[in-house]
């Protein structure tokens, strides 16, 4: 029978907030989306908006200004939601770890789903955490229905 | 028959355009572009996503702003007044640009104040364009401008207002300050999520449909000249938006209005007394 479900994948909206980045990763990212590495032939889109979102792109390792905003915006996402930790900082704080003004990585503030290393993380990795994320997500969308 | 078959396709052919435009947009700019059948993926997503709405006449309007730019579309097929088509389509204006207000969002309503500015800039220009149709057919109404031969020759500058205006009503670059993606995030769509965002966005797809039936309309009963003029059009549009930038909304309403209004102005004086 035909299945709404499985078309969840295919059309995946990101999200991308700067959470104190050195603007390496959000320039990658932007990489992504640009003719040579084409993100939007998987259906992406860069939204700018939660409420429309399904994958939160986060950059940066979480300064103290930028922690209630980070958890605002993954409350207006509606479910189902991904959330990738792109960069070293995201992920654990990278060269800012143990500095007075950061949180070290995201997942101190909400659950992150994907990782994606590297300073700054390269295009090529950051689609393939992409592209993982969309696995998450089905599997996500399947626990959410029941 | 056949008419009442593709008013109820309508979003449906909608939708298929508006993939067909994304692909040809990203190969305008040497990428590989999404599935044709995208905007149906998006479809299937956005109905599968949990309910989440602000309050509830926001989300109807966005319903009745569907509902009457289908009626338009329905309208223009079935062989209604002209005039009343585009009064009917301002109709569906204003119900987005209540939609805008009803939240308290500033982005919506920023996008909402714009939206208001657009419809002063373009609506002079759709009506004079009836004009100009009631001039060459002796009718405002599509019945019988559909059953007349090609105008085109005669209503060419009327045709170039129509080009001009096409861009606000798609939301394409250099007109596109009222949704203005980068800057207001949407403008008025900006509340929207889910299923509720769905509604919009057909009506985003009726709203192609609305206008390449008025396209049509200048190719009169000669469907092949209807269609190589849609398609035209269509490769127009998409390639000004992937090669101008946007334009302010101020700046819009004064190209539009001193730019459009002149054209329209010389072709109906022509018609007149030429």
């Amino acid at each position: 029978m035909f299945d709404i479900k499985k078309y969840r994948k295919k059309s995946p909206w990101i999200l991308h907030y700067n959470a104190g980045s050195c603007n390496g990763c959000d320039i990658e990212i932007l990489a992504c989306l640009s003719p040579k590495y084409d993100l939007e032939r998987f259906g992406v889109i860069n939204t700018g908006n939660p409420k429309q979102s399904d994958i939160f792109l986060i950059t940066g390792p979480v300064t103290y200004r930028s922690r209630a905003r980070i958890v605002e915006l993954y409350e207006q996402i509606p479910e189902p939601k991904v959330v990738v930790a792109v960069g070293s900082c995201a992920s654990t704080g990278g060269v800012f770890r143990g500095m007075y003004n950061v949180e070290d990585g995201i997942d101190r503030y909400i659950p992150v789903d994907v990782y994606i290393p590297g300073c700054a993380a390269s295009p090529e990795l950051i689609i393939d955490g992409v592209v993982k994320a969309l696995e998450v997500l089905e599997e996500k969308g399947k626990s959410n229905d029941k | 028959m056949i008419s009442w078959i593709f008013i109820l396709l309508t979003p449906l052919i909608g939708g298929v355009i508006y993939g067909v435009e994304r692909v040809v947009k990203a190969r305008m700019q040497n990428r590989v572009g999404p599935p044709i059948l995208q905007p149906f993926y998006d479809m299937y997503k956005l109905l599968a996503k949990e309910p989440v709405y602000i309050n509830s006449p926001h989300i109807v309007y966005a319903i009745l702003h569907m509902l009457t730019l289908w009626l338009a579309v329905a309208m223009v097929i079935l062989g209604y007044s002209l005039l009343y088509v585009i009064f009917i389509h301002l109709v569906a204006s204003i119900f987005l640009v209540l939609a805008g207000f009803s939240v308290r969002s500033i982005y919506s309503h920023i996008g909402a104040n714009r939206e208001l500015q657009t419809i002063v800039a373009y609506e002079p220009i759709l009506i004079l364009i009836a004009v100009g149709f009631y001039m060459v057919n002796g009718s405002f109404d599509t019945n019988m401008i559909f059953q007349n031969s090609s105008s085109l020759d005669e209503m060419f500058l009327l045709f170039l207002a129509l080009l001009l205006i096409i861009p606000i009503k798609l939301k394409k670059s250099p007109f596109d300050a009222a949704e203005a993606h980068q800057e207001i995030v949407g403008g008025v769509e900006l509340e929207y999520s889910g299923l509720f965002f769905e509604i919009l966005y057909m009506a985003k797809w009726i709203e192609y449909i609305f206008i390449y039936s008025l396209v049509f309309l200048f190719a009169g009963d000669n469907l092949l000249i209807g269609l190589f003029l849609s398609i035209l059009v269509f490769f127009i549009i998409n390639l000004l938006d992937n090669s101008t930038a946007r334009v302010k909304i101020e700046h819009l309403v004064k190209i539009v209005l001193s730019v459009g209004i002149l054209l329209c102005l010389i072709n109906i004086i022509g018609l007149k007394y030429v």
